[in-house]
């Protein structure tokens, strides 16, 4: 009762231009903090999408696996394969790291 | 209509429970009275109502209130495939597995949007950071969760209970549940796995919000925490079954179970600087989940 | 009816207090820690009473200010061994050696039961910047960027340090009362995403003297707690009595339970062939010491260790020293260009 009235009847006390100044221990900004941010990890969301796309063909794939058997588990099995050869490369090359 | 209800108690209750042992357990480690923990989250949740609710400069404000409202509905959508006796779920489809993992995914928009919205330094870059983290864990847990359906023969949640019949999960596949517990931490925001809500940006993703929103976003956090656990009992060790208790009330019980554990991690293990962690997710954790499914496929096949 | 219920209920929680830290912050820390009246939070918005411990540096008084007018509604100041601002009102005052627990309760009860009026801001309600756009939404005018939408300019772009991505660089002065760092010191960094580019020393730690180092050390460790994601352990350690051995052992074996050391990843902050995770370690192994421990001549300056270190790495470096040593790491800095708060008269004679 209590949360839907204070949904509805917005506070007695209006936000104040100093109160909305984001909190930085007192501290101050000059510039918005929206801004072109320098992403460090976005190689790594290239990896990551070879992962989500793989992740399609796992669905049907589990439901077959115990009608396929051993095909299944060798089919997976070189598709992850591959895709740790990505991991690793990946690794080498340091895009895990906020550089 | 039963299921539901269901649900919708189960949240409930699951916020109430997780809120009061998350107190609990504060208070013990921090070594301060145990007895006033547990009237602490009613407390809280009257100082939270009773202050006001701060606007941010120029926030996206439509992002800003859309957030923890989502959060709380994928927290429900999430719990609406676990089934609470055989054939009693909300949505009781072949698919719920698939379903479960977009609610997962999905987590990693809402949280991001809730740093964004704000227009303040700490929040985004708490939301850009959760998203580096979140990603992985993702994987992670969808290739333990894929591991499970193996023995199903089925991604329905349902057929994964009904497969557990003779073993549970936990112990058929030992890598899968402490594997998916990691996911649980990061999608409620929690202990080694708070990247978006961490304390060293004063909150992060919720750091300029007061009062009724700050009630919200932990409210959801907790109702995610529900739906996470309740997921986790069903898949890993075997929702509903179990002898002489009605189904309902095991699965209760192991939802809590699994709550425990996620809380006492949160405020025993340490976390560890986010790019350290973004590499022992993909070179350590992650073929990690790669022996999982093997193992879990050449046990299928026994 | 149900309001009054609402507000009684609220009132029976601890009493969220945020410590605006001055002269006295030590001593004030450590008695708000153990108190069971308060919890002290982490953030502004959190809190309902600002308790300015110990009197502030007069160049601190304008963030001061800021702080107080970020606190949400309703809220009170409580001046703790402080003389109050001439604006501050009705403001509560505790002598340097009281408790002010009882104080607090009662003012915390009285502001949610409507009682106690609600503090007012202390600066003026106006944007932080005169508007300058030319659309609706104050897009349009000269160059890439436009006017300043919003009231604030844009950020604009910069060269990055570690690939040369010409993104925006984001500058911003933080402190002298932010929570992970020191007591005192306030930086000016500039960001692109969450890595370092540049860091200044706007203003130094306060000085805790000589004989504070025990009580010194577990403010320290609590720090480094929180910014490894250990809030409850940092609540035990900051209220945990120096002279207690119990206490302080039973403490050490939860932090090394709790791999905290182990989470720090080696060669971070390297500075005098030590690194962040050696210092912590030390750090830790001497709670319950009541003598300073320094490393051997630092010459080094904080500044100089942070370039090139993302956000939670540039805090465990900071935190990972000596408050007595980071006095001697941070200084100071020379200032040509326009310091926003600090005028030159408030400056003069007014050294810590």
């Amino acid at each position: 009762m209590a949360l839907l009235g204070q949904l509805a009847s917005p506070s007695s006390w209006p936000t104040s231009w100093p109160q909305r100044a984001p909190f930085l221990g007192g501290g101050d900004q000059t510039v918005h903090a929206w801004q072109r941010y320098h992403v460090r990890y976005y190689s790594m969301t290239l990896l990551f999408i070879a992962f989500e796309m793989e992740m399609m063909f796992m669905y049907p794939w589990a439901v077959v696996f115990v009608a396929e058997g051993m095909k299944a588990m060798v089919e997976m099995g070189m598709f992850l394969a591959i895709l740790s050869v990505g991991i690793v490369y990946g690794w080498r090359e340091g895009i895990f790291r906020w550089q | 209509m039963t299921a539901l209800i269901a649900v919708l108690l189960l949240l409930a209750a699951g916020v109430w429970f997780g809120a009061t042992v998350d107190a609990v357990a504060e208070a013990a480690v921090a070594g301060r009275p145990v007895r006033t923990a547990l009237a602490a989250p009613f407390r809280r949740t009257a100082l939270m109502l009773s202050r006001q609710a701060i606007e941010t400069e120029h926030p996206d404000t439509l992002n800003h209130l859309l957030a923890p409202a989502c959060y709380l509905v994928l927290a429900a959508a999430g719990l609406s495939v676990v089934p609470f006796a055989p054939g009693v779920a909300v949505t009781d489809i072949a698919t719920g597995l698939v379903l479960w993992g977009a609610c997962e995914a999905l987590v990693v928009v809402v949280v991001f949007l809730n740093g964004w919205s704000a227009n303040a330094p700490l929040p985004l870059i708490g939301g850009y950071r959760y998203v580096a983290i979140g990603l992985p864990a993702m994987l992670i847990s969808m290739f333990v969760l894929i591991g499970t359906a193996l023995p199903a023969q089925s991604l329905g949640v349902s057929a994964v209970v009904e497969s557990q019949r003779v073993l549970i999960n936990a112990v058929r596949q030992p890598l899968g549940l402490p594997l998916f517990l990691l996911l649980g931490l990061s999608i409620t925001l929690r202990g080694p796995f708070n990247y978006g809500d961490s304390a060293d940006l004063v909150g992060g993703t919720q750091a300029e919000v007061a009062g009724v929103q700050r009630l919200l976003w932990r409210g959801a956090k907790l109702a995610m925490l529900t739906a996470f656990s309740a997921m986790a009992a069903t898949v890993f060790l075997g929702g509903y079954l179990g002898p002489v208790l009605p189904g309902p009330a095991w699965l209760v019980l192991k939802t809590a179970l699994v709550m425990l554990m996620l809380v006492a991690i949160t405020h025993l293990v340490a976390r560890v600087p986010p790019a350290r962690m973004l590499t022992w997710l993909w070179t350590v954790l992650l073929p990690l989940s790669f022996v999982d499914l093997v193992w879990a496929g050449l046990e299928a096949m026994r | 009816m149900a309001m009054t219920a609402l507000a009684r209920m609220a009132a029976r929680a601890p009493v969220p207090v945020f410590v605006a830290t001055g002269q006295g912050w030590l001593a004030s820390c450590r008695n708000l820690a153990a108190s069971v009246d308060v919890a002290v939070v982490t953030n502004i918005r959190e809190a309902a009473i600002l308790i300015v411990a110990g009197e502030p540096r007069d160049e601190d008084r304008d963030a001061l200010r800021r702080l107080h007018d970020q606190m949400p509604h309703p809220r009170a100041t409580a001046w703790w061994g402080a003389r109050p601002f001439a604006e501050a009102g009705s403001a509560i005052e505790v002598s340097a050696t009281d408790d002010p627990g009882p104080l607090l309760r009662s003012a915390f009860a009285a502001l949610l039961a409507r009682v106690r009026e609600s503090e007012p801001d202390w600066l003026p309600d106006d944007p932080p910047n005169p508007w300058q756009g030319e659309g609706d939404h104050g897009q349009g005018g000269k160059g890439m960027m436009g006017g300043t939408p919003y009231g604030r300019p844009m950020a604009m772009t910069a060269d990055d340090l570690r690939d040369g991505l010409a993104l925006d660089s984001f500058t911003f002065t933080i402190g002298p009362f932010y929570p992970s760092l020191p007591p005192g010191l306030a930086l000016e960094l500039t960001l692109q995403g969450d890595v370092i580019q540049s860091a200044r020393v706007v203003r130094p730690p306060l000085d805790p003297g000589e004989d504070a180092a025990g009580a010194c050390r577990s403010m320290t460790v609590g720090r480094m707690l929180r910014l490894l994601e250990l809030d409850a352990l940092a609540r035990r350690c900051e209220a945990v009595p120096v002279e207690d051995r119990d206490a302080v052992n039973g403490l050490k074996r939860w932090i090394g339970a709790s791999c905290a050391m182990r989470a720090i990843p080696k060669g971070l902050g390297r500075l005098a062939g030590d690194d962040a995770r050696a210092r912590f370690t030390r750090m830790v192994a001497a709670l319950g010491d009541a003598e300073a421990s320094s490393i051997a001549g630092p010459g080094g300056r904080l500044v100089d260790l942070l370039p090139g270190l993302e956000w939670n790495e540039a805090l465990l470096v900071i935190n990972s020293f000596s408050h007595r040593d980071l006095v001697a790491l941070a200084p100071r800095e020379m200032e040509q260009e326009e310091d926003s708060e600090g005028s030159a008269e408030q400056r003069e004679g007014h050294g810590i």
